[in-house]
């Protein structure tokens, strides 16, 4: 366990001393912070156009949690699938191309020691993104404030919305660590785990017009959809165990590379 | 203390080790000579457990290297052949991680980073980044890597490329003060390194083991009659020569070569 936090470690002063970790948390906030003003004009503009002539039972069925707050999730997490390989390229194939896989695999050291201080560290940078996304609905509450005269955001959906946003981001660092033990080349690691991560986010796109066991197939195969439930409030075991089976598989799959990159 | 049997490594149809054996005694210098491509890396990576053997078996420390990789990378310091550093860390933070592999006690850790510093004399470029570092630094940043920890055994892959000569002289001495508790088997081609440093031969030439000896032993051997001191570099030329040439065909074999003649 003590190699696996100094691996840990390691990564994240790697990642804090060059620009990576900056740009990727930067581009999370601009993005958060545009939706987020964006997701709130419209609902202003919404509730203002709304009162006249609906009344009173539209107006209570607004509300900023699932219009503001899940909204902000939902485009957030394309962002999300989007910078995780940016972020996950350079753990193993950084280490490839510097020969220090040589002082990894030469120090008394299990590789799933390795594949889990790596992963630690890119656990730490989602649940950083994560963080940040999580200002939004705070800052919402400070100055907004119920019908009822309660809170205006309801934590318990704020909460489940993030779990699923750190599950998806989780998700995606475990591909992008299993690419990343593939490849020599950062560029490459990067681009092969947007294109897996892209096309797991977007499968959706066959249910359109497909009927029975393909839309279910996609469906069931897509990330995307796999978030939804969360940004609604609940959780649901079947989507808990999308995001841990494709964590754990993939980390099975970085340890089995690193075995096997030996005996090439 | 390093036991190599029958040892084959072979990469698909390339054989770049073939049927290797020798024993190295504890708290013996032992240099691994032989031309490029003659194996020598390809060996130290078996020895250290980084690339399993095809065929044979190695022994550090009365442990099989495949069978308990982990007590024998224990006991091992190996500095490879492009030191393995990170461009972005100070060799501060970086020894500390090499520390926290090696599984050494935190406490510990800020007296065994002075200790390696001041062996590898790196001292003054701890807290700058590695990176910016010479060749020379980046080198030695490696060798304190590779003592950390205090290890039985250290294998050091060409110690002193990019290092200047006065560098060179002190990688030497730091060597040769290692023998006796530590075991050490250094690969170069820079012949002096290893008649200064080394107390015994180890000579590849394409994969096999063309001789391995004490320096005493090789010159009783190829140059019977002569009288070297080991100031005298060119002695070992000689021997290296008549040991690697006879393979490549078309060139007669050298015997012939009169004593004291080209050198």
């Amino acid at each position: 366990m003590r190699a696996a936090l100094a691996i840990a470690r390691k990564e994240l002063e790697v990642y804090f001393t060059t620009p990576i970790a900056y740009v990727a948390l930067t581009v999370i906030a601009f993005f958060a912070a545009q939706f987020f003003t964006g997701a709130l004009e419209a609902y202003r503009t919404f509730a203002l156009r709304a009162s006249p002539a609906e009344g009173r039972e539209v107006l209570e069925r607004l509300n900023l949690t699932d219009l503001v707050v899940a909204r902000l999730f939902a485009s957030v997490a394309v962002f999300i699938v989007i910078s995780a390989p940016f972020l996950s390229m350079r753990l193993l194939a950084e280490e490839r191309r510097n020969r220090t896989f040589e002082l990894l695999m030469t120090s008394p050291v299990r590789p799933y020691q390795i594949v889990l201080g790596k992963y630690l560290a890119a656990l730490v940078l989602v649940g950083l993104s994560v963080a940040i996304v999580g200002i939004f609905p705070a800052l919402l509450s400070l100055f907004a404030r119920g019908a009822q005269g309660g809170g205006a955001v309801e934590w318990q959906t704020v909460a489940t919305g993030l779990l699923g946003l750190f599950l998806l981001g989780a998700m995606c660092m475990a591909v992008g660590l299993f690419v990343s033990a593939l490849t020599e080349s950062v560029l490459v690691a990067a681009l092969a785990s947007l294109m897996v991560l892209l096309a797991l986010w977007v499968v959706t796109m066959f249910t359109v017009g497909n009927e029975g066991a393909m839309r279910s197939l996609a469906t069931g195969m897509s990330s995307s959809e796999h978030l939804l439930a969360f940004l609604q409030g609940r959780i649901r075991l079947e989507d808990v165990l999308y995001y841990l089976s494709f964590i754990i598989l993939s980390l099975w799959l970085t340890d089995r590379a690193l075995e096997g990159g030996r005996w090439a | 203390m390093i036991e190599v049997a029958h040892l084959t490594k072979r990469y698909r149809d390339r054989v770049a080790v073939d049927d290797v054996s020798f024993t190295v005694g504890q708290g013996e210098v032992v240099g691994l000579l032989g031309p490029n491509g003659a194996g020598k890396s390809t060996t130290l990576r078996v020895l250290t457990g980084f690339s399993p053997a095809t065929s044979g078996s190695v022994r550090v420390a009365g442990f099989d290297v495949f069978e308990e990789p982990l007590e024998v990378k224990r006991r091992i310091g190996y500095l490879p052949e492009t030191p393995p550093v990170y461009p972005d860390l100070t060799p501060r933070s970086y020894l500390a991680f090499c520390a926290g592999l090696k599984g050494l006690s935190r406490r510990s850790v800020k007296g065994h980073i002075e200790r390696v510093a001041h062996l590898a004399r790196i001292e003054d470029v701890l807290d700058r980044v590695t990176g910016n570092l010479s060749k020379g630094y980046r080198q030695r940043v490696g060798l304190a890597q590779a003592l950390l920890g205090d290890p039985e055994v250290l294998i050091l892959d060409e110690p002193t490329v990019g290092l200047d000569p006065l560098q060179i002289r002190e990688v030497r001495d730091l060597v040769r003060s290692l023998a006796g508790d530590h075991t050490v088997l250094l690969s170069t081609h820079i012949l002096p390194e290893v008649a200064m440093t080394c107390g015994k031969v180890l000579v590849l030439h394409e994969g096999r083991l063309v001789d391995f000896d004490t320096l005493d032993g090789l010159i009783a051997k190829y140059l019977p009659g002569r009288r070297v001191t080991l100031d005298d570099l060119a002695f070992l030329e000689e021997i290296y020569g008549k040991l690697v040439m006879p393979r490549e065909p078309g060139l007669a074999a050298p015997p012939a070569m009169a004593p004291g003649g080209p050198a």
